[in-house]
């Protein structure tokens, strides 16, 4: 089994779409050789998987695997036979606050893109057709070691109708202006155009918008992508206040505000099938208006090519459906690095895919936990 | 499951039907109190004149024995009052029950009348003064009283302490509200209710409630009629606080803190010595043991609470040129942490500390089979975690019986180590200091410390502690002087 054989079985797969359906036996079959082929060809997974006395060729179930934690991606580059990173992704301060760092050291791009690309071509734009895509983020060749800017760059190159624009420099700061100019033209030329950026950018163009009484109404049909932003302490609450906001300042309602759950440590990403007519899609909150009834029935979903497992905290055991657990995904799009990873992020399994969730109601955060992230904010600050 | 009922209100003082509403949490449903503003108002009335009734006129040898009374029957295995604090305090706290045995154990001990006498002592050059005018320590008459009506809002992370801080209200006379969080709701209320069966009387000036923070209205209509307010909690919950307060109210703020620990060579054997001769060194027993008997202790510091305390250690700086190096004295540590799940097991791991813990294990197990630290943990079973750091920056536990083992080549470089820990830091425990003791407290000092202790005292700061460095009801008091011819 060598890589280019699995890189060449990946790409057909992908190729045929994300509405097509992989088998259970058959994702596993593909899962369990990915897995054989890294961990011989990749030591220090090797020594990960060792450690727990695993035998690679006595697995018999993907679910079986260890999942590597997603921050060893930073500690150590993972990548099989050693080989030279075609691109080192790295998640960047700037854009997504200061806790969330990551880093890929990825074999090669063209299974990042073969994946990203129908995947977002299915959530995003379902209907078909291409559209103007403008991202409040840094173009990729400013931002060169982020995989957002990254697949927003392969999006706008593949499916939006003359590549994408981006309005942020390279330390996230955004272009109002040239944004707003934009939104103008969209307008002028009354087709519905794609907008993408961070939970964080849009909490600064909607604060910016509402400072200047800046608001467009973006032709039927536009939509957004949001993606970050949804974890740790900011709550549904503050998720319906963007979407308010938004809606106030670009005219776009909720039900056509997309969440992409992402990571750098990924290859494939997570959205909302909302567009889809799932997941909370035209729910109950009137027109445009984003209820917090709807927002909550929202859930996340992957291509074929990955499997998301919710994991007890302490034993690693999945949980079963209604539990809130640690998510664990197995992304074959990882071939060169490691697929299965262990994330931070806390869900729940729900029919159709898993819901993302924030701290559970009524926890708090006990005691000198919250005293770390005081310090961690602390430390931050001070370099 | 009938819902715990997270109120104690004086006798009187009861609630409709609408006045009280459900939550479900994680150890099990609560039932808490929802008040108008008359309503709240009438309570702070209530409080009120109960003190100036009663409590302020009672002599603090009552308001000792009473809370002893209390105390007392929290220790005894045959009395109701423990068996109910017990039935609550694990859940609600998410401790094993054996956890919670030993918490109240060390809690109510210090809620005696001889420890709190020596709190008094401590405090004031006469204690008495608390009861009426006494002879000033330079002449002159002086007398010490608390403010009328406190507001205290506990944080929820360790049982006992929001009682404590209800106790030291009662000593210096003052009526409390506790608002305890969460996680420390059992024990204010048992407390209340077995002082209200000891001393009825004294029990009138004490109010204890939880609500969630969808009614943080009632909160803050207590931060406008209190006299004083004491705060525990992170940077959030204090700025929340400051916000709302009346600027001439008073602010006792214990934010969340963090300890560390110090393992000098003293505690682990001399170099190139055997360990029968190490034995007869400077540090005796510690010697002897090669390192066992620090690292047992020093695992009982890391676990009690789950390391939830102020007091509990993150990082330990160990000592390079013992008999046992830092490195193997890791796995001793690490074997005394996996031995304790058995007399003290850990309580339940949260999704979002479970998460922050695999992340940490599985990080460190990496680094190690790339040539860099060592991992020791728990697996499955326990959440406990030793890592041994050798680069890189410190940066707190995730809880749960996580630590990090940080060779030194001499305890001399720690002090300045810990700058950037300074505003976060307590308590120190040490062991095998031997001679540099004294130096090594001093520089301790200066970085702003506020405990140095032996690692089996880390967990159970007297009640006579300087609390984050401050008198613990000094600051609870106004004094009155009279001078010559007053």
């Amino acid at each position: 089994m060598s890589f280019s054989e699995l890189r060449r079985e990946l790409l057909t797969l992908f190729s045929r779409g994300v509405s097509e359906p992989l088998g259970d036996d058959s994702f596993n079959h593909l899962a369990l050789r990915v897995f054989r082929y890294q961990s011989e060809t990749n030591a220090v997974y090797a020594g990960f998987l060792g450690r727990r006395g695993l035998d690679p060729e006595s697995v018999a179930r993907w679910e079986e695997v260890p999942f590597l934690p997603a921050r060893a991606f930073k500690a150590v580059p993972l990548i099989t036979e050693g080989a030279v990173a075609e691109r080192v992704f790295r998640t960047s301060g700037t854009i997504f606050g200061p806790s969330q760092r990551g880093e890929h050291h990825v074999r090669d791009l063209s299974i990042y893109r073969a994946s990203l690309l129908p995947n977002f071509r299915s959530y995003l734009l379902p209907e078909g057709g291409s559209r103007t895509i403008l991202c409040l983020l840094p173009a990729p060749e400013t931002a060169k070691d982020s995989s957002l800017s990254y697949m927003m760059g392969e999006v706008g190159e593949h499916l939006g109708g003359e590549g994408a624009l981006f309005f942020a420099d390279s330390e996230g700061a955004l272009q109002m202006g040239a944004f707003c100019k934009a939104l103008d033209s969209a307008v002028e030329k009354g087709d519905p155009v794609l907008v993408a950026g961070t939970a964080f950018s849009f909490v600064r163009w909607g604060n910016w918008a509402k400072e200047k009484g800046w608001n467009v109404l973006l032709p039927p049909g536009s939509r957004i992508m949001e993606t970050g932003g949804y974890k740790g302490r900011i709550r549904v609450v503050a998720r319906t206040e963007l979407y308010s906001a938004l809606h106030g300042s670009l005219g776009v309602p909720a039900d056509h505000i997309v969440n992409e759950y992402g990571m750098t440590e990924l290859l494939s990403q997570f959205y909302e099938p909302v567009l889809k007519g799932e997941a909370g899609a035209g729910g109950e909150g009137g027109e445009g208006s984003a209820s917090l009834k709807e927002l909550a029935v929202r859930y996340h979903r992957g291509p074929p090519w990955v499997r998301t497992l919710v994991l007890d905290p302490l034993t690693l055991v999945p949980l079963p459906e209604g539990e809130v657990g640690i998510l664990a995904h197995f992304d074959l799009a990882n071939l060169g690095s490691v697929a299965a990873v262990l994330t931070e992020d806390l869900g729940r399994p729900v029919p159709g895919g898993f819901r993302l969730m924030g701290r559970s109601q009524g926890a708090e955060p006990r005691g000198c936990s919250l005293a770390m992230e005081e310090f961690m904010a602390s430390i931050s600050e001070g370099s | 499951v009938t819902p715990f009922r997270a109120y104690f209100f004086p006798s009187g003082y009861s609630l409709s039907s609408e006045e009280s509403s459900h939550l479900d949490t994680p150890g099990g449903p609560v039932q808490y109190p929802v008040l108008s503003r008359p309503r709240m108002e009438e309570l702070m009335g209530l409080l009120r004149t109960a003190r100036q009734k009663g409590l302020v006129s009672f002599p603090v040898e009552r308001v000792v024995g009473s809370v002893d009374r209390v105390a007392r029957r929290l220790l005894d295995p045959a009395d109701e009052l423990r068996q109910h604090a017990l039935a609550g305090l694990g859940p609600h706290a998410g401790f094993s029950q054996p956890m919670a045995v030993t918490v109240l154990d060390g809690m109510a001990r210090d809620w005696t009348a001889p420890r709190l006498n020596r709190l008094l002592s401590s405090e004031f050059p006469d204690p008495l003064a608390l009861d009426g005018f006494r002879p000033g320590p330079v002449g002159g008459l002086v007398r010490a009283m608390g403010l009328p009506f406190t507001f205290h809002l506990g944080a929820g992370s360790v049982p006992g302490v929001a009682v404590t801080s209800l106790i030291r209200a009662l000593l210096v006379k003052s009526a409390a509200f506790l608002k305890p969080g969460l996680g420390d709701v059992t024990l204010p209320i048992i407390f209340a209710e077995g002082l209200e069966e000891e001393d009825p009387e004294l029990a009138r000036s004490l109010a204890v409630a939880y609500w969630p923070s969808d009614l943080d209205v009632q909160t803050e209509l207590l931060l406008g009629g209190a006299d004083l307010v004491v705060v525990y909690g992170g940077e959030d919950a204090v700025r929340w606080v400051q916000g709302r307060l009346p600027p001439r109210t008073p602010l006792k703020v214990y934010r969340h803190r963090l300890g560390v620990g110090l393992v000098g060579r003293g505690a682990l054997g001399q170099g190139g010595e055997s360990e029968g001769e190490a034995g007869e060194g400077v540090v005796g027993e510690e010697v002897g043991a090669g390192g066992h008997r620090t690292a047992t202790d020093a695992a009982w510091a890391v676990a009690l609470f789950d390391q939830r305390g102020c007091v509990s250690p993150h990082v330990l700086f160990v000592e390079r040129g013992g008999a046992v190096d830092p490195e193997g004295w890791a796995k001793l540590l690490a074997g005394a942490l996996g031995e304790l799940e058995r007399e003290l097991p850990s309580g339940q791991v949260s999704p979002e500390e479970g998460a922050a813990l695999q992340q940490l294990r599985g990080t460190a197990e990496v680094e190690e089979e790339a040539g860099h630290g060592t991992v020791y943990h728990g697996g499955r079973k326990a959440p406990w975690t030793v890592l041994v750091q050798t680069e890189g920056e410190l940066t707190p536990s995730c809880l749960n019986r996580v630590v990090r083992v940080v060779p030194v080549n001499d305890l001399a470089e720690v002090p300045s180590r810990l700058q950037a820990w300074v505003p976060f830091l307590q308590t120190v425990g040490v062991a095998g200091l031997a001679d540099r003791g004294s130096r090594l407290r001093e520089a301790l000092a200066r970085v702003g410390v506020s405990r140095i202790v032996g690692f089996s005292g880390v967990p159970w700061p007297p009640p006579w502690w300087h609390h984050d460095g401050g008198g613990p009801l000094r600051g609870l008091v106004r004094w009155t002087d009279v001078e010559e011819g007053g």
